[in-house]
């Protein structure tokens, strides 16, 4: 580690700041076959939070809000228009180097995995790269092999894992120099329910044994809940919201969802508001506040017929339009 | 400096065994990429030697020459294959449009770290320099050169000077691909193309101008054909050694200064796009 980022590390507790950071991006649209109009698309207005040591936040919003922005921010892969950007400190763009030693990164669509080459290979590989000692890597390796289940796909090629296997061999591989700070871009995207569960326990776990900071993305709110003591939500590169889910709760509604699956026409659910049909299930929407589960299902069992159960959150978009509606 | 040093011969040595590993995990592979490679290498030139070997010598060289020209050509293009081939390090526009300099970008490595050690393919690219080698060799005693410290000297020299030209004009024209990565993603490869295609012909008899530009705007000229009558002795020492140094200096700080500058706008814009092939298989 070099003295700079030794000195801003004794400093600061402050893992992540981003102080009024704007970031845009200038595009050309064609209006006609000769003519482009020129647009300016914000990706991120005047965002500011600062993440501290240990601290496990969610970093929520829907597509197209900036989330990948301001990993990449964050990375340094992009540079900001305004404000300012400090890993520990330091300007990751200036010091790219020494910022990604004690960072990882993981974006849920790309891999750092070696397709052509067994599971083993790529973390023989980051071990060289990231230039890990022996003693480091057997027991880092040891350890996320077995919290994470890749014994037995270690031997295998990458290209033969399934997608669980993959995104924990990724986590794995994002993990193995020990980063103080993790960036999680979509980690359980694709996940089946279990999965998603058992990364989600992970990440709880290094979070609470290692103190290491997480920012995790996620557009899926049962997700967030999960996961996370404090939750950042953005919304067309605005912060919309920073606090606990309580506190969200608080401002914008504890509302939940039922999916129910009944033949026919849908019932009538006490207590609850007939939102629509989706994908063959009748969605009804009730206040978390006002009904509890107990209530839900004694209302559940009053209908006939009833195929099949499911209770989560609402989508990020909805809690987002009705923390506007509620603060206007 | 010696720390850097160590450490590019030690990334060196991993991409060496993982080339080793990914060759090896199946036999029946080895046989056909040693036939199919052998092949290819030899394929390119055939066109140019048959002609040389029916008509008694092409743009005025022997059949000989014209096999030392390609044999050079081969071991020149053998070498830069071998030690820039893999994961399209060569063809680096294809990288920077399809949005995989951000896989640079998380390593705590230098870039200019990354891409001197990235396409490293000692075990399944050192066919053409084989093949090239041989060619060579065989050129040369059919021509009873006498092989003495300076021809290998100059021999190095001239491979050193094809080396820069062919990665500094992938670079230099593949950095297009930080403004256009969609239209400019194969920008590397028509470059590379261009080169085999143009740069194993004997260029004698070419009016001035046309020489002129072969052998510094577009430098083809100076990828076999000057090389080899360099160590035919044809040439004198400015045209041999001064010439090519002169070329191959101003493409590769053209190469240097394009490619910051796509990195610093690729900082303010990143990709808009990401395609998974060709980086990490």
């Amino acid at each position: 580690m070099s003295n700079t980022a030794a000195t801003a590390t004794e400093k600061w507790d402050t893992v992540v700041e981003l102080s009024h950071v704007t970031k845009y991006f200038d595009q050309k649209r064609p209006v006609s076959l000769l003519r482009r109009e020129r647009h300016r698309v914000y990706a991120l207005d005047d965002v500011s939070f600062s993440l501290q040591k240990g601290e496990l936040t969610a970093y929520a919003g829907p597509n197209g809000a900036g989330k990948s922005t301001t990993f990449k921010l964050l990375s340094g892969m992009l540079r900001p228009q305004q404000g300012s950007v400090r890993l520990f400190g330091l300007d990751p763009g200036e010091n790219r180097i020494e910022v990604m030693r004690r960072t990882g990164v993981l974006f849920g669509n790309r891999s750092e995995l070696w397709w052509d080459h067994p599971v083993r290979a790529s973390f023989e590989w980051k071990k060289a790269v990231w230039d890990i000692d022996d003693h480091a890597y057997r027991r880092a390796c040891g350890e996320l092999r077995e919290l994470l289940g890749l014994e037995e796909c270690w031997n295998s090629f990458v290209r033969e894992l399934s997608l669980g296997q993959r995104m924990r061999a990724n986590l794995a591989l994002t993990l193995l120099h020990g980063p103080e700070l993790v960036l999680l871009d979509e980690p359980t995207l694709g996940l089946d329910v279990l999965a998603k569960r058992q990364m989600i326990a992970f990440l709880k776990q290094i979070n609470r044994e290692k103190r290491v900071t997480l920012l995790v993305t996620s557009h899926d709110m049962d997700d967030l809940t999960e996961m996370a003591n404090r939750i950042l939500l953005l919304s067309a590169g605005h912060l919309a919201f920073d606090g606990s889910y309580e506190q969200l709760a608080q401002l914008a509604g504890d509302y939940r969802i039922i999916r129910l699956s009944t033949p026919g026409e849908a019932p009538v659910l006490e207590g609850a508001t007939y939102l629509g049909c989706e994908d063959g299930r009748h969605l009804y929407r009730y206040n978390a506040g006002a009904m509890t589960v107990q209530q839900v299902f004694s209302a559940l069992s009053r209908i006939r017929d009833v195929q099949d159960v499911e209770l989560g959150h609402e989508d990020v978009e909805q809690v987002i339009a009705r923390l506007y509606q509620n603060m206007l | 400096m010696a720390a850097k040093a160590k450490d590019v011969f030690r990334l060196l040595g991993l991409y060496a065994r993982m080339d080793l590993n990914w060759l090896i995990q199946d036999w029946s592979m080895v046989v056909v990429i040693i036939l199919s490679e052998t092949l290819q290498n030899l394929s390119g030139m055939a066109g140019v030697l048959l002609l040389a070997i029916r008509f008694g010598g092409v743009g005025g060289l022997s059949a000989d020459e014209v096999l030392l020209m390609l044999g050079f050509f081969e071991l020149a293009d053998g070498l830069g294959w071998m030690l820039f081939g893999n994961f399209n390090v060569m063809h680096i526009s294809r990288r920077i449009g399809r949005g995989q300099v951000d896989h640079m970008l998380i390593q705590p490595r230098p870039l200019w770290m990354q891409l001197l050690t990235e396409g490293f393919m000692p075990c399944s690219g050192s066919y053409g320099l084989v093949v090239g080698a041989v060619l060579t060799a065989i050129a040369v005693s059919r021509l009873q050169l006498s092989l003495t410290p300076a021809w290998f000297g100059l021999l190095g020299y001239e491979l050193l000077i094809h080396l820069l030209l062919q990665v500094s004009q992938s670079f230099l024209y593949g950095s297009a691909a930080f403004w256009f990565p969609v239209s400019c993603e194969e920008m590397s490869s028509t470059i590379i193309d261009l080169n085999h295609q143009l740069g194993k012909f004997p260029l004698f008899g070419l009016p001035g101008w046309m020489l002129g530009l072969l052998h510094t705007v577009l430098p083809i000229g100076l990828l076999a054909y000057l090389p080899a009558l360099a160590l035919l002795g044809q040439l004198g020492y400015g045209v041999k050694i001064a010439l090519p140094f002169v070329v191959a200096a101003v493409f590769v700080t053209a190469a240097v200064i394009c490619f910051q500058k796509g990195l610093r706008h690729y900082e303010q814009y990143s990709c808009n796009r990401y395609r998974e092939m060709g980086h990490r298989c």
